[in-house]
C-alpha cells in the first residue's frame, strides 16, 4: 500500500466526518468501511510529492490573490496580453484541473485555453507601457 | 474587537464589489472585465462571507460551505466564460 | 447592517444596467454572472440579519445552481456561434 493510497483514504475519512459531524463509534465504523470500499483510482502517474505541493500552493494562493487584488486596485493595470506556458510533465487530469484553478483564481491571470499538446494560454493584465494600448 | 474586524471585512468586500463592477460599464474587452470581476465577485464576496462568519460563528458549516462554493464555482465560471468567448473570435491584438 | 444592504443593492444595479445597455452577448453573460453571485451573497447577508438559516441554505443552493446554469449557457452559445 503506497503513500498515495493512505493519503486518499485519509481525505475520504475527513470529508465523511465533515459531512456527518458525528464522532460516535458506529459512525466511525461506517466511515472506515466506506473509505475502504470505494474503489481506488487507476494507477496514477503523478507522485505524492506533486499532490502535496499543489495542495500547499492552493493554501498559499488565497493570501496571494488578495495581495494581487490590492495591487491592481491601487496601481491600475491597463494593459493586457496573452502568454503561453508549458504544462509541467506527467500531469493527470486532476492535477491539470488544480493548475488551471490556481492560475485563474489569482486576479491578474486567467487561463483562456488548454490544449492537448501541453500548453496553457494565459491572459493577464499588466501596468501600462508608454506606447499605445 | 471581533465586531470591528467583521464590519471591516464586510466593508472591504463592498468596496471590492464597487471597484470590480464599475469597469463593466466601460467598453473594454470581455477578458479585461473578467479580471476585475474576479476581484469583486470572488474575493470581495469571500471577504463579506468571512465577515459574516466572524459575526455569527455558530453556523460555521453553512458559511464555510458557501466560501468553498464561491471560490471554486466562480473561478471555474471565469475560466469557462474566457474559453467560450475567445474561441471563435481573435481578441489578441498583440502576442 | 441596513446600510450595508443598501450599498449592496446599489452595487447590484450596475450589472443590471450593463445587461440592459450592452448588446454583445458575452458582455451580457458577464453581467449576468455578476448578478448571480451578488444576489446569492445578499441572500446570505439577509439570512444572517434575520437569523433564519433556511434562507442561507437556499442562498448556497442558488449560488451553485446559478453558476452551473451559466456555464451550460456559455457552452450553448459557443456551439450556436460555431454553427
Amino acid at each position: 500500500m503506497g503513500a498515495i493510497t493512505i493519503l486518499n483514504i485519509v481525505l475520504r475519512l475527513a470529508i465523511w466526518f465533515l459531512l456527518t459531524d458525528d464522532f460516535s463509534l458506529p459512525n466511525i465504523i461506517i466511515g472506515m468501511a466506506i473509505a475502504f470500499l470505494i474503489p481506488l483510482s487507476r494507477k496514477s502517474s503523478s507522485t505524492l510529492k506533486d499532490w502535496l505541493r499543489i495542495l500547499w500552493e492552493v493554501i498559499v494562493a488565497v493570501p496571494q490573490a488578495y495581495l494581487e487584488a490590492f495591487e491592481i486596485i491601487f496601481r491600475p493595470h491597463n494593459d493586457e496580453d496573452i502568454i503561453r506556458k508549458k504544462v509541467k510533465v506527467r500531469r493527470n487530469s486532476g492535477l491539470i484541473f488544480l493548475d488551471i484553478f490556481l492560475i485563474t483564481f489569482t486576479p491578474k491571470t486567467i487561463v483562456v485555453k488548454y490544449d492537448e499538446e501541453g500548453w496553457y494560454e494565459i491572459h493577464r493584465v499588466k501596468r501600462k507601457i508608454r506606447n499605445k494600448k | 474587537m471581533i465586531d470591528t474586524l467583521s464590519y471591516g471585512l464586510i466593508i472591504v468586500g463592498i468596496i471590492f464589489w464597487f471597484w470590480g463592477t464599475l469597469p463593466l460599464i466601460g467598453n473594454r474587452s470581455v477578458l479585461f472585465k473578467l479580471h476585475s470581476l474576479s476581484v469583486s465577485d470572488t474575493l470581495g464576496s469571500m471577504a463579506i462571507v468571512v465577515g459574516l462568519l466572524l459575526k455569527i460563528p455558530n453556523e460555521w458549516s453553512l458559511l464555510v460551505l458557501a466560501i468553498m462554493t464561491l471560490a471554486i464555482w466562480n473561478t471555474v465560471l471565469g475560466y469557462v466564460l474566457a474559453y467560450c468567448s475567445s474561441s471563435n473570435e481573435k481578441i489578441i491584438n498583440k502576442k | 447592517m441596513d446600510s450595508i444592504l443598501i450599498a449592496m443593492i446599489l452595487a447590484l444595479l450596475i450589472p443590471i444596467y450593463e445587461a440592459w445597455q450592452d448588446d454583445d452577448i458575452w458582455q451580457k453573460m458577464l453581467a449576468f454572472a455578476s448578478i448571480a453571485t451578488k444576489t446569492s451573497i445578499m441572500m446570505l447577508v439577509i439570512s444572517v440579519l434575520r437569523d433564519d438559516w433556511s434562507i442561507g441554505v437556499v442562498a448556497v443552493i442558488t449560488l451553485s445552481v446559478g453558476e452551473a446554469g451559466l456555464m451550460l449557457l456559455a457552452h450553448l452559445i459557443k456551439r450556436l456561434n460555431e454553427a
